[in-house]
């Protein structure tokens, strides 16, 4: 008889599983251990392997990640645990990267269309790099370079390059922070974003900024949310957004608020604590010099009126954010963004929430705000953010006319991220020489002339300045942890990429640099020459070694300092929307765009992991969907599953109806990052892109899109599908039947609490 | 709460919901360091996802009361695990260090072990893994690749056990204290997930299992899960009253 590994397997196994029934009747306990007889495959971890720390730039505000390596593959990246921003931990973006670096799609060699109606055709870099020089010798000062807003020496070469060439560098960035640097600057007087003592804070109040997913630097923030529930006064948050983000799912209090109305709410809560004298007379005075206008027509009713916030909750979360009288620690910090302050009156929103700091005394305070350093080097600046929406419109309408020549374009997706109203394609259609870099192809590089595969983060040089920094100067050094990876059947490289700060000194001849490995050099020389900072050395080799080995440079002693407070904008402090009259049937929602946790813009969506990560929220994967109230979709007849049209004055789109209860009625809210023309295999024509259909609205203020103040009308296409999700994939395990997670109230043991639920429990089942 | 007393090491994992904000970075380690297959659409939508931990999301209450609870779910690792005695080639035991082990070599894809878990945190392999060739570049060579027709679900990263071990036992000391973390709890940013070794009384889980929010999943089943969790605290909640939640 002859007997296959499975059969075999098999047999041995039921004679063996009889002897565990035959010992279980008195045999000794020891004999009951059934040991493994070989060494098991986790048992022979085989091969050394490095780990070698970077600074994650594209895809993070600037944290600090170990990456590891074996035999020149990068095989997991995890968070830093000596950086001071993210101090080790990680968000669930970050080895989605590592799909990146290994795309099957990724772009193998540059690029060339030889007509703007033909399609993109191999070419040698010697090809490519006389085409690029082609392009600046044409340009004659009509050049745009167009980045991702860039932080550290990159952000440099791009600026520097442009004016050599006598044009600009413009960012780009869909989700504006235009608004939120202007009210930073205007009302606490800081020229970078500032840090939150989150973890020391006994009040969180924040608004519309989802600083737990994807708002800012999540990493950071999550471990000091982590210390801030430790503390033994367990910190209380409130979190004030029409729909249930990561943030407002982690709140004690959560408040929904109209979109558009969340400074009144901010000065409804400050209107109560001035009332009631929760603060000191020298705080209220401050709070008055920053807002001249006063505090009329925000009283408690009018502001529960216009915000549709019941008056005790603003009364409950006024009292938390000022302090409870009977204790010392009144500890409170305010911060907003996000959709907040995307609205016509951001400016004015987001000054107002930035100016309750000053109500409580938070700027500079433990628990409160914390200033941020200017940078450690002269010439790179430690703020970076995108153009204004008015300048990309003025811009784009040079484009169109035909003035200019030349536009390079990297590390942003213009295409996918401009609303359909600015017309982007024509305007790319109208520039004689765009030239793309990117890892895989995206929708902008599909309106390219030339197109150049760039090495990513993991690949390359560069350094990095954290905004918002942990309240020192920091200095992430970025540096290659990979070469150029072999292909497995050894025919090649699977890209023959170049990185984008090096192409652009390449072109420049050296004017600006030699390389950015030498940019590096020279900068970790800077900042050996300060003879301050984390690492010590005698040498500048050492010091060089010393700064790689731990991702960066940090001084704790360099700390930011708070300056005179400033004023709030009140030029406009009503929100506008746009107009649906015209749209046809259906019904009316506020649009509220969120960016995904996985994707965030896109710019991972051509991941699968990124793509097949469930949305904390809905459960959902690989699609784009709509959250609406349950109960409003109840009434409307929307079912989980229905394909809605969705529909705005600058275009329409085809999404999923999913109804849950954590979005305020009459808000759709939509995810960020699917829809793309290119991409690819994950990403091609898979769900829709929300951000096309934005009317062009903007802060009156900063010239910011409003992408919050969008209103659409809603129309049931007729159509259901199956949703892909997790939710519903397994059944709860409840610790008592409707109780899936045990929640205990404050000083409460577990045991008294599942006590009480068992008890309420059999008081349901005999209607007690 | 688990009775083991190991001469060595009894492995386990403190869960603090109350700091758990469900933002997936914990699934998504586990899912690179595991070579856990790609959970494609189809998979997804056919309930057939791998995911060794995975976060679940009940909602409590309606607009504008309402609350989202999240709560991370792994193999529990228990002691008296259901999963084992049910195995008929021995695939899954339980070894001297608390963890049940699954042996992919011995599996025969009977999936009796997944019948006998009441926590659903095994999962069969319906199709062979697949991975674009030059995705295969991130696979983690300490961890083996599982073949259509076989179990798998967490090890708590035994891989990093044995090299950490290795590790201490070439440079003759003991373990210390937090030196291995499994790559869901490396990854975690709040520190919700706290894996560590519950024989030494002064580690940090057998601190934090003190805590008097310390509970198991499904303790009337007494299976002895390696797994505590730490309550969620909500505020609003009267002490002594229960709540009544719908999942979805």
């Amino acid at each position: 008889m002859k007997l296959n590994r499975r059969e075999f397997l098999a047999l041995t196994g039921k004679t063996a599983a009889g002897s565990v029934i035959f010992a279980a009747c008195g045999l000794p306990e020891r004999e009951l251990i059934v040991q493994s007889p070989v060494e098991l495959p986790e048992d022979l971890v085989r091969g050394e392997d490095a780990w070698y720390a970077t600074s994650m730039g594209d895809f993070t505000n600037g944290d600090g990640v170990l990456v590891r390596v074996m035999q020149g593959r990068a095989k997991k990246i995890e968070g830093n645990p000596d950086h001071p921003v993210n101090r080790g931990k990680s968000t669930a973006r970050y080895d989605s990267v590592l799909q990146l670096l290994y795309h099957p799609d990724r772009i193998s060699d540059p690029m060339l269309r030889y007509s703007k109606a033909g399609n993109l055709v191999g070419i040698s870099w010697e090809q490519a790099e006389a085409r690029f020089q082609e392009a600046l010798a044409n340009a004659n000062g009509s050049l745009t370079v167009v980045t991702n807003p860039l932080r550290g020496h990159l952000g440099s070469v791009a600026t520097n390059f442009a004016a050599k060439y006598s044009g600009k560098h413009m960012a780009f960035d869909p989700i504006e922070q235009g608004v939120l640097h202007r009210a930073v600057k205007s009302v606490l007087g800081q020229d970078q974003l500032p840090t939150f003592d989150i973890a020391n804070a006994n009040t969180v109040l924040s608004f519309g900024a989802d600083w737990l997913g994807t708002w800012g630097s999540p990493a950071q923030f999550g471990v000091k949310y982590g210390e801030f529930r430790s503390q033994r006064s367990r910190g209380y948050l409130i979190h004030a957004e029409p729909r249930m983000s990561l943030t407002a799912a982690a709140a004690d209090l959560w408040l929904a608020p109209r979109p558009g109305t969340e400074g009144d709410l901010a000065l409804g809560i400050a209107s109560v604590i001035v009332d009631e004298k929760l603060v000191s007379s020298d705080n209220i005075a401050a709070f008055n010099a920053a807002l001249p206008s006063g505090l009329a027509g925000y009283s408690l009713a009018e502001v529960a009126a216009r915000t549709d916030v019941p008056t005790e909750r603003i009364e409950k979360a006024a009292r938390h954010f000022a302090g409870s009288p009977s204790t010392d620690d009144k500890s409170a910090v305010a911060f907003g963004g996000g959709s907040a302050g995307a609205h016509t009156n951001g400016s004015f929103i987001l000054g107002a929430i930035y100016a309750l700091n000053l109500l409580v005394g938070a700027v500079g305070a433990s628990g409160g705000v914390t200033p941020n350093p200017g940078s450690a080097f002269s010439d790179i600046s430690a703020s970076a953010t995108g153009a204004s929406f008015k300048a990309w419109e003025e811009e784009l309408a040079e484009w169109r006319a035909g003035n200019v020549e030349t536009v390079i374009i990297r590390g942003t997706d213009i295409v996918h991220g401009m609303p359909n109203s600015v017309a982007i394609r024509e305007a790319l259609d109208s520039v004689p020489n765009v030239i793309a870099f990117g890892a895989v192809l995206d929708d902008t590089m599909g309106y390219a002339d030339l197109v150049l595969p760039e090495l990513t983060f993991l690949e390359t040089w560069g350094t990095d300045i954290p905004e918002p920094g942990p309240g020192y100067q920091v200095v992430g050094i970025q540096q290659p942890v990979v070469g150029p990876t072999i292909s497995r059947d050894e025919s090649g490289l699977i890209s023959n990429a170049r990185g984008f700060g090096d192409t652009l000194l390449s072109m420049a001849g050296g004017s600006l640099g030699s390389s950015m490995e030498r940019l590096v050099a020279d900068a970790v020389s800077e900042l050996h020459d300060t003879r301050q900072g984390s690492v010590t050395a005698s040498s500048s080799a050492l010091f060089t070694n010393g700064v790689l080995q731990r991702g960066g440079w940090w001084d704790t002693g360099e700390k930011g300092t708070s300056s005179s407070a400033g004023k709030v904008s009140t030029a406009n402090k009503n929100a506008g929307y746009s107009d649906t009259n015209s749209l046809g049937t259906g019904d009316d929602f506020n649009l509220v765009p969120f960016q995904s946790n996985s994707l965030l813009d896109g710019r991972l969506a051509s991941t699968p992991w990124a793509q097949q990560t469930p949305d904390p929220i809905s459960s959902a994967s690989w699609s784009t969907w709509a959250e609406i109230n349950s109960k409003q979709a109840e009434d409307l007849g929307i079912r989980q599953g229905d394909v809605l049209l969705v529909r705005s004055t600058s275009g329409e789109i085809e999404v999923l109806a999913y109804p849950h209860p954590g979005v305020r009625p009459g808000v759709i809210g939509i995810p960020i990052g699917q829809g793309h023309e290119e991409g690819g295999r994950w990403a091609e024509g898979r769900g829709a892109n929300v951000l096309s259909i934005l009317v062009d609205q903007k802060d009156s203020e900063t010239g910011a899109l409003a992408w919050a103040a969008t209103k659409v009308r809603v129309q049931r296409a007729g159509r259901r599908v199956k949703v892909p999700k997790f939710e519903g994939e397994v059944e709860a395990r409840p610790v008592e039947p409707g109780v899936p997670v045990l929640v205990v109230g404050p000083g409460e043991t577990a045991e008294e609490a599942e006590i009480a639920n068992h008890h309420e429990y059999q008081g349901s089942l005999f209607n007690d | 709460m688990t009775s083991a007393n190991f001469g060595g090491h009894n492995w386990g994992m403190v869960v603090d919901i109350d700091k758990c904000i469900g933002c997936q970075a914990c699934v998504i380690a586990c899912q690179a360091e595991n070579n856990v297959p790609l959970n494609t659409q189809d998979r997804v939508e056919r309930g057939r996802s791998i995911s060794w931990i995975r976060i679940e999301r009940y909602w409590e209450g309606d607009f504008p009361d309402t609350k989202a609870r999240f709560i991370p779910i792994m193999c529990q690792h228990c002691e008296n695990a259901p999963c084992e005695p049910v195995c008929p080639v021995f695939a899954t035991y339980h070894n001297s260090e608390g963890l049940n082990v699954q042996v992919y070599n011995r599996c025969v894809g009977t999936r009796y072990c997944a019948n006998g878990c009441p926590y659903i945190v095994r999962f069969f392999n319906y199709w062979e893994p697949v991975w674009p060739e030059t995705l295969r570049n991130h696979l983690n060579p300490d961890v083996t690749v599982r073949s259509r027709g076989i179990m798998e679900k967490c090890s708590f990263c035994v891989h990093r056990i044995r090299r950490a071990t290795r590790t201490a036992r070439s440079q003759d000391r003991q373990l210390l204290d937090g030196e291995i973390q499994t790559a869901c709890s490396s990854a975690c940013p709040t520190s919700a997930l706290n894996f560590g070794n519950f024989n030494d009384p002064n580690s940090k889980v057998s601190t934090m299992r003190k805590d008097q929010r310390h509970y198991t999943l499904l303790d009337q089943f007494a299976t002895e899960p390696n797994v505590i969790y730490l309550a969620k605290v909500d505020t609003d909640r009267k002490v002594g009253a229960g709540e009544a939640a719908s999942h979805g």
